[in-house]
């Protein structure tokens, strides 16, 4: 056994070396929720770690009271044996950790390199050194495969972009532990294969790594253990070699979750949604989307897919009406959409589920009954009534909010409990429940199960089939390969503002090797 | 899913920051206050003794009228802001919009040719659309100039204030008087007296049913919920189909309509005609804002405020008067509870866990 072998298994195995971390009996209460519940965590030096759990189990809780952003109600953090009381992020930065947020924590009036070296800048005579830290943070891009243009702000990036920024963030500071909670929700295979090759190699280097996701294959993949989280307590962990996506799957809710449902094929009707020659520029002014036309016709869901800053959101944003086209046209079952509004649209039989559920899709400090009504506080048609010549009917609203977190499962303590306090997946659940609710002609889905857990992305996989079986149309935007696989009945493929490529549900079908296809052609190859 | 215990909610809500903070600021801020006297030499207790009486005591709670008659146009002053600001509109513009609501309802009461009966509602209502106008001027130059609104607000206070000014001064002076105020309205004008020997006039009523109304209409109906949407998230009620810029077109113009019928009725209530720098000088406009931005632009919490500012204000004199604080002390010490309030108790109360308060901030994008 040579030295270097002896190391890494010394290291991977229990010693009497203390772990590079450690919890014990970690409490953290929030009113009327025990987010964690006694929870004891051991981490390896060297150790690739993922952290499990239903939406709400409390992942993000416990990385957060790790992080310094939550002090404990009780219990101990140390890290390589000396215990620690982080009173801030600050303190936790200065000991060595570092940590990739689910809701991202970027200045978004910054640009992405300032983002990026934000507490470690590069210096020049006292002043920040612009022109180092852009070359630095290209660099580091380049590197690790996370293409981002350092010069771009943060706010004009879409959700999948902000996501690189977030990791390369971390990178940037080259901690010793590394928190990663949900970094690939939207991400596409290939940049979750090189996010992943970085984690080797810094696991490799005898880092630690905590790795949160709700992709099981993705634990099957890269984790060395798995630890289960189940209301607040460690359900299991589980060295992944001797572990399977169903044994998983078991400890995280108890059941076996359902396999996706099966797609039968069926005919489609009229074209619901026309784009044509639709060109959309960015913020910058460039031709982010430069003349796509396409048609979804009725009992047909079509997928967008496509690497993040290909053009996609700002497609979708042109056709759900929250950003203005310079040519080209939109038509709602056939109708002119160009210059209405978008709460005619909403009235023609649109609804969105948008990427961006933090900044759009919610708002956060209002109650979960507030968010779920947007959109249909003025439609008189639905049952119960919501509101009544202008004036809004409490005791519909609750019964109709009550009513979509029984049937979506969402986590909240009432509903009126503001949307911040959910968990991501719960947040992502309300704008699911909410868009779904309002049984659309034309639904547009953007990335809607990124952050839910298997079981709730299995049920919205369920009801976006439901739309479609139910002779209405689906625009499917998502990162996730197999969800665009497994769902569309066509498949439109965007790389540098135009659609480069189309596969059928049957070609796909057919071909075994379906899911490289689409890779190569997002990457810009030809078919 | 578990629901909410009724009692449970209920004791949390008594005891939630939002209701404590300000009590442990205005404890706090006595404190220090009986330092300060003990400091300088005053006897706290009788100097406290004479606050409470100045703000709510007097012969025939005289202090209480006069406390209550100061509230009225500070309370309207706030829910004026409030509304507007429930929407994430700012309007600084408060103060102009006051002074050309009291001027125009002074030059219908003066000038047009209208019937007794029809008179005082004709120049109510010119008072709101004044400022009304003047509101919807700096929304239009928000929207089509580029002028952002916190900006143009407060920048049309000055032409207002000094276009008052100059038609008190030299047109519309009523020379006589040896001042620099219009003449006097006609009695059929004026607002009756709630009490009469007091200051109180009915538009304390009127200004009370508004903060009511305001208070429903933000809660319970419609066109509320997607003003408080616009407010929380403007993004957010854009995306759910709000026409936030019409939205926002009607919130200035409610705001500076309300902004306008105070000037209106301290003018035709309290002064029965315009008077130069009447209007400005007691700072109801900043004041009213103060309320407002304390209150979270809660109607509701308007009212509690724009009371409490007045009658820690009318105390003060009656500090100076009953235990000759000097005014200046009695000064410090209002401003003292104002800054001890604005910190929401933080400075007082031990911080829990700090944990919702980093949670609220987590996320930003
Ligand atoms: N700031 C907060 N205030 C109140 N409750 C909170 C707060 N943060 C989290 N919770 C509650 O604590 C529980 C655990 O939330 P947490 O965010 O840790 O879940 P999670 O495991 O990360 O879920 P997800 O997979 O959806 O991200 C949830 O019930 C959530 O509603
Ligand atoms: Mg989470």
């Amino acid at each position: 056994m040579t030295a270097a072998t002896a190391v890494t298994a010394g290291a991977a195995a229990t010693s009497s070396v203390s772990p590079a971390l450690e919890l014990r009996g970690i409490v953290k209460r929030f009113p009327g929720v025990l987010a964690n519940d006694h929870i004891d965590l051991s981490v390896e030096r060297g150790e690739i770690r993922a952290l499990l759990g239903e939406n709400g189990a409390g992942k993000t809780t416990l990385m957060r009271v790790l992080y310094g952003l939550y002090p404990p109600d009780a219990g101990e953090i140390q890290l390589a044996g000396q215990t620690q009381h982080f009173r801030s992020p600050t303190d936790a930065i200065e000991a060595g950790l570092g940590m990739v947020h689910q809701h991202f924590m970027l200045f978004p009036s910054l640009t992405v390199a300032e983002n990026i070296v934000y507490g470690r800048e590069p210096r020049r005579w006292g002043f920040i050194d612009r022109r180092t830290a852009a070359r630095q943070v290209a660099a580091l891009a380049e590197r690790y495969g996370l293409e981002v243009d350092p010069g771009a702000r943060v706010a004009d990036l879409s959700v999948g972009l902000r996501q690189r920024v977030e990791i390369l963030k971390t990178l940037y500071r080259d901690a010793q532990v590394l928190i990663l909670d949900e970094p690939t929700a939207v991400l596409t295979p290939q940049e979750r294969q090189g996010l992943f090759r970085v984690l080797r190699e810094l696991a490799g280097q005898g880092k630690t790594v905590i790795f949160i996701t709700h992709k099981l294959q993705e634990v099957m993949e890269i984790a060395d253990r798995a630890t289960v989280l189940r209301n607040g307590r460690v359900e299991a962990t589980v060295r992944i070699a001797d572990s399977s996506p169903t044994e998983l799957c078991r400890y995280m809710v108890g059941r076996d979750v359902l396999p996706d449902p099966i797609r039968t094929p069926k005919s489609a009707g009229d074209p619901v949604l026309t784009v044509a020659d639709l060109v959309v520029l960015d913020n910058a002014g460039r031709r982010v989307v430069d003349g796509v036309s396409f048609e979804v016709r009725a009992g047909e869901i079509v997928g967008l897919a496509g690497v993040a800053g290909n053009g996609q959101s700002e497609l979708v944003a042109a056709i759900a009406g929250l950003r203005s086209a310079t040519a080209g046209r939109v038509m709602l079952s056939q109708q002119d959409a160009n210059t209405t509004s978008i709460a005619a649209r909403r009235r023609a039989g649109l609804a969105y589920i948008p990427e961006d559920r933090n900044r759009v899709g919610l708002a956060l400090a209002a109650s979960v009954a507030d968010n779920l009504i947007m959109a249909d506080q003025r439609n008189s048609s639905r049952t119960p009534r919501l509101s009544k010549r202008g004036v809004l009917s409490r005791a519909g609203i609750e019964r109709y909010a009550t009513d979509l977190i029984e049937r979506f499962d969402i986590k909240v303590a009432s509903t009126r409990e503001a949307v911040g306090n959910l968990s991501g997946g719960n947040r992502q659940k309300v704008v699911a429940a909410r868009e779904l609710a309002q049984e659309p002609i034309v639904l547009i889905a953007e990335q809607p199960t990124q952050g839910v857990d298997v079981g709730a992305a299995e049920s919205i996989h369920r009801d976006l089939l439901a739309v479609r079986d139910a002779g209405r149309a689906v625009l499917l935007s998502s990162a996730e390969s197999s969800e665009i696989l497994s769902l569309c009945d066509r498949i439109l493929v965007m790389f540098e503002g135009r659609i480069v490529g189309e596969l059928s549900a049957e070609a796909v079908g057919a071909d075994p090797a379906a899911e490289a296809t689409l890779g190569l052609l997002a990457a810009g190859g030809a078919t | 899913m578990s629901r909410f215990r009724k009692g449970a909610a209920l004791w949390g809500s008594l005891t939630a920051p939002a209701i404590t903070a300000p009590i442990f600021a205005v404890l706090g801020a006595l404190m220090l206050g009986a330092l300060l006297m003990l400091a300088t030499g005053h006897d706290p207790l009788a100097a406290y003794r004479a606050m409470l009486e100045g703000a709510l005591g007097g012969r025939q709670l005289a202090n209480l009228m006069a406390t209550l008659a100061r509230a009225t146009p500070i309370v309207g002053m706030g829910l004026a802001i409030a509304v507007a600001l429930r929407g994430g509109y700012l309007n600084l513009g408060g103060e102009g919009q006051l002074v050309l609501g009291g001027l125009a309802s002074a030059l219908v009461a003066l000038y047009t040719p209208l019937p007794g009966w029809l008179l005082l509602p004709a120049s109510l209502i010119a008072g709101a659309l004044a400022g009304g106008a003047w509101a919807l001027l700096a929304a239009g130059l928000d929207r089509w100039c580029r002028v952002p609104l916190l900006i143009g607000t407060l920048l049309l206070n000055y032409p207002a204030r000094y276009l008052a000014s100059y038609l008190v001064n030299h047109p519309l002076r009523d020379v006589a008087s040896g001042m620099s105020q219009t003449h006097r309205v006609p009695e059929a004008v004026e607002l009756p007296r709630l009490i009469a020997g007091t200051r109180l006039h009915i538009g304390a009523l009127i200004v009370l049913a508004l903060v009511l109304a305001a208070a429903w209409i933000v809660r319970r109906t419609r066109v509320g919920y997607e003003l408080r949407m616009t407010g929380l998230n403007p993004s957010f009620a854009r995306y759910g189909g709000v026409d936030t810029v019409r939205l926002g077109f009607g919130a200035m113009m409610l705001s500076g309509g309300i902004a306008g019928l105070v000037g209106a009725m301290e003018v035709l209530g309290t002064h029965h005609r315009f008077i130069d720098n009447a209007l400005t000088g007691p700072l109801y406009a900043w004041t009213g804002l103060m309320a407002a931005l304390l209150a979270g632009s809660s109607p509701l919490g308007v009212l509690a405020a724009g009371l409490f500012f007045a009658a820690v204000h009318t105390g003060g004199f009656g500090m100076e008067r009953g235990a000759q604080v000097p005014r200046e002390l009695s000064r410090v010490l209002q401003a003292l509870m104002i800054l001890l309030i604005a910190a929401r108790g933080q400075l007082l109360t031990p911080r829990r866990g700090g944990s919702t308060a980093a949670a609220g901030k987590a996320g930003a994008t």
